[in-house]
């Protein structure tokens, strides 16, 4: 076998070319699994940790106001491990210098530092100190972008009194990981809003809440009991007004990250296992041709005496080695890329510290399926090689049965054509296996550029779409309780308004059968300007007199369609009466996942005859900070946020993670599509070594040769390049479905650049692999070619 | 057909050397040989192996470039010659055959022949080539479905179809058995004869000598004799 050893090392060396390009597809396929899953395992135990030591409730239930008693009585339920009652409120934050309102949730905590549930880690100052009432301990990001720390001073206005309170600590709490106030903001705004933790004395006296709360929050032995549970909850407390109650599952910070990290757990699957898979194809190909070239060889070997196995398994053997090269790169990359990715969730979510470990099983598992796949790719060759009849293998192979070329039927046609092209329409029809593998290769490569760009292109469009198409106010006014029409025109006389429109944002619980999802319903007039639903299409979609217009993401869901029949339940005010509505439409939404709702029909349903609790507004241009100081001071406005905030937001924050993602992605797709081309092209080259040598012996010269060679190569590389656009969009259809999720939809769009940009470097790359089979070419030695047997 | 004195050589190699560099190892190959080709002749070149004549076939074919001594073909000097200049003599006064025919696998008799037909300047119908080797009835036959003669013949209609001033044969037959390898000389013969193409054979074989107008006997690089064969004899004559 040492000898058999040396020549798998020199066989190496000599197609070094090749077998590097093998190694890179498995390197990249390895750093992807590796930076993704690790990423994936080390998100999960950051937040499992972390829910876990500051005790993350099982279940919250708001209500409008219940004694300390009525805590008892949810505390004897039986499975209830804890439970503990706590008064929260949203509440205009001043801060100094700032004009726009800042929201801060007011959460009350005990006056002396407990275990309690949903707890807060410090990580600045100190706890209160139990006897001062003007104490506030405030989320760590909210005060950092608002340019505070221990020991400045806020001013609170609760229930239209002004408060002045001085920051003692910065903290976090597992229940504000992904911050953000509510379903529809859907993106945190770190600088707007935040919390702050108050002392309970202080919170029971601002808002009158002497021995009061309106938050239950509880921990359950079996997570499995907890809807039964509830629904005891939910009677024992029903005289004090309960607006909603949330698992654990669908609490929003929780829901969101656990999204994130379902994509991730999906992305680990798809992506490397779509790189080690064509790592697998190359090594096929790579090995065909080995196999087929060292047949005499291994006749040779056979008449020796080594075993079929022996053979078979130098083959493999030399597939394994290249796969674990490329592992080992794979290796470092991937775990360095690992911890990159970890960083860029430090500025989504709000970690006390993420972990980063290590994970050994995921390198080994990593090296497991590298080696599957290097298997896989090297098992035809061993087969064949194994197949080799050693008398037989002496002999040129048998004869493949040949056809003309379907052009030769019509001599005038084929007469028109150049020798160049006869000899290139022959290779390529009776070799049609190799042609055929060519063109899968190319398409292959066109395919995954045109993924690489692809999601880079879905986002842009989706964000585009979502603040030019869909929200095209400039300003939205929201407001903590429902109004009449009155506000609207209220609003409208402010100063530099051209155009207000209401708007009814309220949460229900979707029903239909046994299938519930929690959403927002968001009711606006028919001919609403500064709000429309469109689909991806951007065609319009009439939002009727009533009727549900849906998502399409939604109705998969529930398992609904046009004009089946679903059941709001409200989640919020003492509204509690269930309604059915049918859906009128199904339509695509690129943010979030709501339903949408004539504005008269919606406010029905709540049994009003017109509510609003927000209004778009469209204003004079440069008139923004105007428009804040008019508000700022108005009660009953609980947010101005402004539309082109919240979209430089999203593109600093999701923007600028996904790009970095989207590059990574876009790098390894070309890496890969360079190596299928390189490989594709260089093996056709070496199985026809002594043809062309042959050829330049005739009297073509190396650029005559070249050009057959090169013609034949791009013509087959247009035909994969046709191929690979379907190829490539089925592809990007199938990761629109795996990443789907509440918070966004990626849109099926790819621009028109991404195909042109996709094809133009596929012929790039078909145009460098010649350079290099050009190379080849002019360093063949034809007196040594010629001079072995065939 | 004879050696006529005042007749000028369409070969002339003068002390031509050639050393081979493999890494740190200089291997001559050729050590001053030299050697005049009279146009039409029939020239075989006999010698063991290393003797040099492949080396020797190789820079008078434009194959390889000697690194000493000079190689004119009819008044030009091929020592300076480019690799462009080298392919366009190959192409337009050369013809190949070797002991392994190098056929296109994936081509027909005929569409091997074409290949030299399309890119010759005053090619011979493709046809008319196979039937000077009598293989016209197998012209649709690939490589793979003919015997080791027939496809040896099909690279001598080959390299005979762009009607060549010389055809060199590198051990034409060395892959043959005796009565194929005598089809084979025949159809070379022949060629010679009728077309007046110059024949240049080297082979280790000394009863292909008897053919020739002349025999060269080359050893270490160098030509030992020249022979001059007074009455050639034709392929069926010799004995193995």
């Amino acid at each position: 076998m040492g000898v058999l050893h040396r020549k798998l090392y020199r066989t190496m060396l000599k197609s070094w070319g090749q077998s590097l390009a093998v190694v890179a597809v498995v390197l990249c396929g390895i750093a992807s699994y590796i930076c993704v899953y690790s990423a994936y395992l080390n998100l999960m135990l950051t937040r499992d940790t972390y829910y876990s030591d500051y005790r993350l409730a099982d279940f919250e239930i708001l209500v409008e106001r219940a004694p300390e008693t009525a805590l008892f009585k949810v505390e004897e339920i039986d499975g209830v491990r804890q439970a503990r009652g706590r008064i929260v409120q949203d509440v205009n934050v001043d801060v100094e210098g700032v004009d726009e309102p800042r929201i801060g949730r007011m959460i009350s905590m005990p006056s002396t530092h407990e275990p309690v549930l949903n707890d807060i880690v410090l990580l600045a100052g100190r706890y209160f100190d139990g006897s001062a009432q003007d104490e506030v301990i405030m989320s760590e990001r909210f005060a950092e972008e608002n340019h505070l720390t221990v020991g400045d001073r806020i001013q609170v206005s609760v229930d239209n009194k002004k408060y002045s309170l001085r920051i003692v600590g910065l903290g976090l709490s597992p229940e504000y990981v992904y911050m953000i106030r509510n379903v529809q903001s859907l993106f945190p705004s770190p600088e707007r809003f935040g919390i702050i933790w108050v002392p309970q004395d202080f919170a029971e006296t601002a808002l009158d809440m002497r021995a009061a709360c309106n938050s239950i929050l509880g921990s359950v032995d079996n997570p499995d009991q907890l809807d039964a549970i509830l629904d005891q909850a939910d009677k024992l407390l029903d005289t004090y007004g309960v607006f909603a109650r949330t698992k654990k599952s669908e609490q929003i910070s929780n829901r969101f990250l656990s999204d994130e990290i379902r994509g991730l757990g999906v992305s680990a699957r798809i992506i490397p296992t779509l790189f080690l898979g064509i790592a697998a194809l190359i090594l096929l190909i790579l090995l065909n041709r080995m196999v087929r070239t060292e047949r005499t060889q291994i006749g040779l070997m056979k008449a020796y005496g080594y075993s079929n196995l022996t053979v078979a398994l130098h083959y493999i053997e030399y597939a394994l080695l290249l796969s674990v090269l490329g592992c080992i790169g794979g290796f470092f990359l991937g775990q360095w890329m690992s911890f990159q990715m970890i960083q860029l969730y430090v500025d989504m979510y709000q970690f006390p510290s993420l972990q980063a470990r290590i994970y050994p099983y995921v390198l080994t598992r990593s090296m497991g399926s590298a080696l599957v796949f290097g298997v896989l790719g090297a098992v035809a060759a061993a087969i064949q090689a194994a197949n080799i009849h050693p008398a037989e293998s002496m002999r040129p192979e048998s004869p493949k049965i040949a056809h003309k070329v379907w052009l030769e039927h019509w001599p005038f046609a084929w007469r028109q054509l150049s020798f160049t092209w006869k000899m290139i329409l022959r290779n390529i029809s009776r070799n049609k296996f190799r042609a055929g593998l060519n063109v899968f290769g190319v398409s292959i490569s066109t395919a995954l550029l045109i993924m690489g760009f692809f999601s880079q292109d879905a986002m842009d469009f989706g964000l585009k779409f979502q603040f030019e198409e869909v929200q095209r106010e400039d300003v939205k006014l929201s407001f903590p309780t429902e109004h009449d029409i009155e506000t609207l025109y209220d609003v409208a006389r402010f100063d530099h308004i051209r155009r207000a429109e209401p708007l009814l944002e309220y949460p229900f619980e979707v029903r239909s059968a046994w299938r519930t999802k929690d959403i927002v319903v968001i009711g606006m007039p028919r001919e609403a300007e500064l709000q429309k639903i469109m689909n991806f299409k951007k065609e319009m979609v009439d939002v009727g007199a009533t009727g549900l217009v849906m998502s399409d993401h939604l109705a998969d869901e529930l398992q609904v369609g046009v004009g089946s029949t679903v059941t709001l339940k409200p989640l919020m005010g003492r509204v509690t009466k269930e309604k059915e509505v049918t859906v009128r439409r199904v339509s695509q939404q690129f943010l979030g996942t709501s339903a949408f709702m004539n504005i008269d029909a919606l406010s029905r349903v709540l049994d009003e005859p017109f509510a609003m609790n927000a209004a778009l507004l469209r204003i004079d241009e440069g008139s923004g900070a105007a428009i804040n100081r008019q508000f700022k001071d108005v009660a009953g406005i609980s947010a101005v946020s402004f539309s082109k905030d919240a979209y430089n937001g999203l593109v600093e924050s999701l923007g600028k993670s996904m790009a970095i993602m989207n590059t990574i992605l876009l790098i390894f797709a070309g890496v890969i599509s360079f190596s299928i081309i390189y490989n594709v092209t260089t093996v056709a080259l070496s199985e026809r070594q002594r043809e062309l040598a042959s050829l330049r012996v005739l009297g073509l010269s190396t650029t005559e040769v070249g050009r057959i060679l090169y013609h034949e190569n791009t013509s087959l590389g247009v035909v994969g390049i046709v191929c690979g656009i379907p190829l490539g969009m089925g592809i990007c259809r199938i990761l629109v479905e795996a990443y789907s999720n509440d918070l966004y939809r990626l849109p099926y769009h790819i621009e028109r650049r991404t195909f042109v940009i996709s094809i133009l470097l596929t012929l790039f790359f078909v145009l460098l692999a010649n350079f290099a089979v050009r190379r080849k070419i002019q360093r063949l030695d034809l007196v040594e070619v010629l001079k072995e047997r065939e | 057909m004879s050696t006529g004195a005042i007749q000028e050589p369409i070969f002339e190699l003068d002390e031509v050397q050639k050393v081979y560099h493999m890494g740190e190892v200089s291997v001559p190959a050729l050590r001053g040989a030299s050697l005049a080709v009279m146009p039409g002749e029939f020239l075989v070149i006999l010698g063991p192996s290393g003797s040099g004549k492949s080396t020797l076939l190789n820079i008078v074919g434009g194959l390889d470039a000697p690194t000493g001594g000079r190689v004119r073909f009819k008044n030009q000097d091929m020592t300076a010659f480019t690799e462009a200049q080298r392919t366009q003599y190959r192409r337009n006064n050369i013809g190949f055959v070797f002991q392994f025919y190098n056929l296109m696998p994936n081509l027909t008799a005929l569409e091997n022949v074409e290949l030299s037909t399309e890119i010759s300047k005053r090619p011979m119908d493709p046809l008319e080539a196979l039937r000077l080797v009598h293989l016209e009835e197998r012209k649709d036959h690939f490589p793979s479905q003919l015997s080791g003669g027939e496809q040896q013949r099909v690279a001598i209609a080959r390299a005979v179809a762009k009607q060549p001033e010389i055809l060199l044969c590198d051990e034409p037959t060395g892959a043959l058995d005796i009565s194929t390898g005598k089809v084979v000389l025949q159809a070379l013969g022949a060629i010679n004869e009728r077309v007046g193409t110059t024949l240049i054979i080297i082979t280790h074989n000394v009863s292909i000598g008897e053919m020739a107008n002349r025999v060269v006997r080359m050893m270490d690089g160098h030509v030992r004799d020249i022979h001059v064969n007074e009455s050639p004899k034709s392929a069926d004559e010799l004995d193995w």
